[in-house]
């Protein structure tokens, strides 16, 4: 926070170690000589006219988040480093790993001012740097004066600068200075093994670290895509058609990578990075492997027309990606050679459509599932998803003598107000949905036991009746509870409706 | 687009100039000439299947609606029939898309109780749309692809939303790409569509099972077909003989309790013996 220099101070505070202290202080303020860590007090005898809120730890990750997505447009693998007090100067920052990416840049120099001016343009003071191992770079970015750590040359660069810089508790840090260490150059040559006795491991790993004698290994907040297509415009485009034209292109793009490996892509997602730093994100799934430029563009259309509002271009985006994030095997150009491949094509592509469209979680195929309550019988599953060869039920080859299960089953069963014989009678009479309907033929009862080893003891079985009203009307109802035996006082349950 | 809404147009005036050369060749007869391209399916029973001269058109739009939802069973019932007719010799799924309305009052489709009318329920694609909008989109859709054996739509009531525009929109999706479509309609009133027919159907009280005497006997319909367009309408009483998977003729007199079988031998004869109680005062 810059640029406020009539007003006074702005700090936020938070209580750390039974005293509310600064956790972070505007440019102003620390000219003004308050600095992090400050007891409040302190800090307003310092300055009278000190303005303070309480910190918010959570809004700050959200903050330090959003700017990791933004930072996806320089590389897949950006890692959070998250706020800590346990370290000097842990005040969180990121983690790009630019290992391939820095010459669509034209080279580091350009990468690093590109990424500082968009951040600082958009109202952030950062600080970057670049160095062949993570600790390095945190080290430079924080406390050098080169931006640029060539490789190996690590001790010449990290040499003057504080211990601070070795992301160190603040204890050891203390310590280490009464001894007179302040520099990462007064540890690097000391003898190692009396330096690990006295100030433990840490201290040694994280000269490592720093120095590149030791690996360290960022965790990206997402995984890489298998394949990726991207393209920058000079010019942000915002409408509609020119966002689906992008997506052809990319797509064009990516299917000679995906013949290559002989693979289709089943879960793709375009990312839109807005000029003002929103990042939007759009996820498609497809019933089987689709390569072509025109399936994956139509994925894409229905997903972005099954929006409820349109997609908010604001000024327009000025990066657009394309990720497939799962791909699966395809016999390369199988459709082309096999007039049988053609068969289901209509089909799959219908299935990706209305996925697209409604939601894949709102298309779906029925599944037999291994269980004999009615409602747990059976599942509906992602059509999406992977198909197996058959769905579970079993063929009905023979017509059954008697048809003992309904056309219709609510998946919750409703409750009804029955009356019947006790203590095991078919119902004579019940209440549903506010009518009464007066029963004249029964079958039953067909008993359901409870899933005992998944409800214990207190699960209880259910008497199942077809009944008929006086209308002809047919309903599949059930007694829930053993009379006598399981409850006093059974439940009768609508739970299906027979043709 | 254009091209769409050129192909409608095409398609509506097409449709006029048949509806005008019908009338001139007089109702039913060699006016009904494109029956082998609309897929004739046939009930196997034959009160029906007069009506259509054969069968009915399988690659068109029907709609089964019943007045109240309680007989939305009965519908379900009849619609399972039809798909059992037109299922017999197509391959391909079917798509079963169910407007969240007529979900909440009627429950889910029960896969157990599907293979026991016949359908087999691995060649069901379930759509659960979130509105009626969507829901339209997505039987338009699925009309339109020519790998699916049905499409039924499962509505409630009578949406404005599902217009003449939109069933004549879906009958010639239908048509094109040869797909049996239906639309369900719970608790809907008459209304004008484009449909080829359509079927009100309600419960019938069933007669007591032949071999169990209190059970349920086979499913029984009161059936009207209130529209045809190429033909008669009427209405039967209908049975559903889940064992030939086909409807048979309801007696118009019958009597409750059916004769005795006449090839199994006599049931046990009924224990105790009836007599006449004195009147109680």
């Amino acid at each position: 926070m810059t640029g406020r220099p009539d007003v006074p101070p702005l700090v936020a505070i938070s209580r750390i170690r039974n005293a509310q202290r600064i956790v972070a202080v505007e440019e102003e303020g620390e000219r003004a000589g308050l600095r992090r860590g400050q007891s409040l007090s302190d800090a307003r005898a310092l300055a009278p006219d000190l303005d303070s809120f309480d910190h918010d730890a959570e809004a700050d990750m959200a903050l330090l988040t959003s700017v990791a997505i933004w930072c996806d447009r320089y590389t897949p693998l950006v890692a959070i480093d998250q706020p800590s007090d346990a370290i000097a100067g842990g005040c969180g920052g990121l983690f790009l790993d630019i290992s391939g990416c820095v010459h669509l840049y034209g080279g580091e120099q350009a990468m690093l001012g590109d990424v500082t001016a968009r951040l600082r343009g958009a109202g952030f003071a950062a600080q970057a740097a670049i160095a062949d191992t993570a600790g390095a770079a945190w080290a430079a970015a924080r406390y050098g004066d080169r931006r640029i750590v060539e490789p190996g040359d690590q001790p010449a660069a990290l040499g003057g600068l504080p211990l601070a810089a070795l992301r160190l508790d603040p204890d050891c840090i203390d310590m280490l200075g009464k001894l007179g260490l302040r520099t990462i150059g007064c540890i690097a040559d000391l003898p190692r093994a009396p330096l690990a006795a006295r100030f433990g491991a840490q201290l040694l790993r994280r000269l490592d670290q720093a120095l590149g004698r030791e690996e360290e290994v960022i965790q990206p907040r997402l995984p890489a895509a298998e394949l990726a297509s991207e393209k920058i415009f000079a010019e942000p485009v915002a409408l509609q058609e020119d966002i689906e034209r992008t997506i052809g292109l990319l797509a064009a793009n990516l299917q000679p990578l995906m013949d290559a490996r002989q693979v289709g892509a089943r879960r793709l997602e375009l990312r839109l990075f807005r000029v003002d730093g929103k990042v939007a994100a759009i996820e498609v799934r497809s019933a089987g492997p689709v390569h072509t430029p025109d399936r994956i563009q139509m994925l894409f259309r229905e997903r972005i027309a099954g929006f409820h509002e349109d997609l908010d271009a604001g000024f327009g985006f000025d990066l657009i990606r394309l990720n497939v994030l799962e791909s699966q095997e395809r016999s390369v150009r199988q459709g082309d050679l096999v007039a049988g491949a053609h068969a289901h094509e209509a089909f799959d592509s219908l299935v990706d459509r209305l996925g697209a469209r409604l939601g894949v979680d709102r298309v779906l195929r029925l599944a037999a599932a291994d269980a004999h309550i009615p409602e747990r019988s059976f599942g509906l599953v992602s059509a999406a998803g992977d198909h197996p060869d058959s769905s579970g039920f079993a063929a009905a080859a023979e017509a059954p003598c008697v048809i003992t299960r309904p056309l219709l089953l609510f998946d919750r069963p409703e409750l009804v107000e029955a009356i019947a014989e006790a203590p095991d009678g078919p119902p004579v009479r019940f209440r549903w949905r506010r009518a009464v309907y007066r029963i004249v033929r029964s079958e039953g009862p067909e008993r359901i036991g409870a899933q005992w080893w998944l409800e214990g003891r207190g699960g209880r079985s259910r008497d199942y009746y077809r009944v008929e009203d006086d209308e002809g009307h047919r309903f599949w109802i059930f007694r829930h509870g053993l009379f006598g035996r399981e409850t006093a006082h059974p439940k009768w349950y609508m739970h299906g409706l027979f043709a | 687009m254009r091209r769409d809404q050129a192909k409608q147009t095409i398609g509506i005036l097409r449709d006029a100039v048949a509806g005008i050369d019908r009338r001139h060749a007089g109702v039913g007869g060699a006016a009904w000439t494109d029956g082998s391209a609309d897929g004739g399916a046939s009930f196997g029973f034959p009160p029906l299947d007069d009506v259509f001269e054969g069968g009915f058109p399988a690659h068109a739009l029907h709609e089964i609606r019943c007045p109240l939802t309680r007989d939305i069973g009965a519908a379900t019932g009849f619609l399972a029939a039809m798909l059992v007719a037109c299922l017999k010799d197509r391959q391909g799924p079917v798509v079963w898309i169910a407007d969240p309305a007529a979900r909440l009052e009627s429950g889910e489709i029960f896969p157990a109780g599907l293979s026991m009318f016949g359908v087999d329920p691995s060649r069901l694609l379930v759509i659960h749309p979130a509105e009626l909008k969507s829901a339209l989109w997505a039987s338009d859709e699925a009309a339109g692809c020519h790998d699916l054996a049905a499409v039924i739509f499962h509505m409630r009531g009578n949406p404005g939303l599902c217009d003449m525009t939109a069933t004549r929109r879906l009958m010639m999706k239908a048509r094109d790409s040869r797909v049996f479509a239906c639309i369900l309609r719970q608790a809907g009133e008459e209304e004008a569509s484009a449909v080829a027919t359509r079927w009100r159907v309600q419960a019938r009280p069933s007669l007591a099972d032949a071999i169990f005497e209190g059970g349920i006997g086979p499913l029984r319909l009161d059936l009207a077909l209130e529209r045809n367009r190429h033909g008669r309408t009427g209405q039967w009483a209908i049975a559903w003989n889940h064992r030939s998977r086909r409807f048979e003729q309801v007696p118009t007199h019958y009597v409750d309790r059916p004769a005795l079988p006449f090839d199994r031998p006599h049931g046990a004869p009924q224990t105790g013996q009836v007599v006449a109680l004195d009147r109680a005062s």
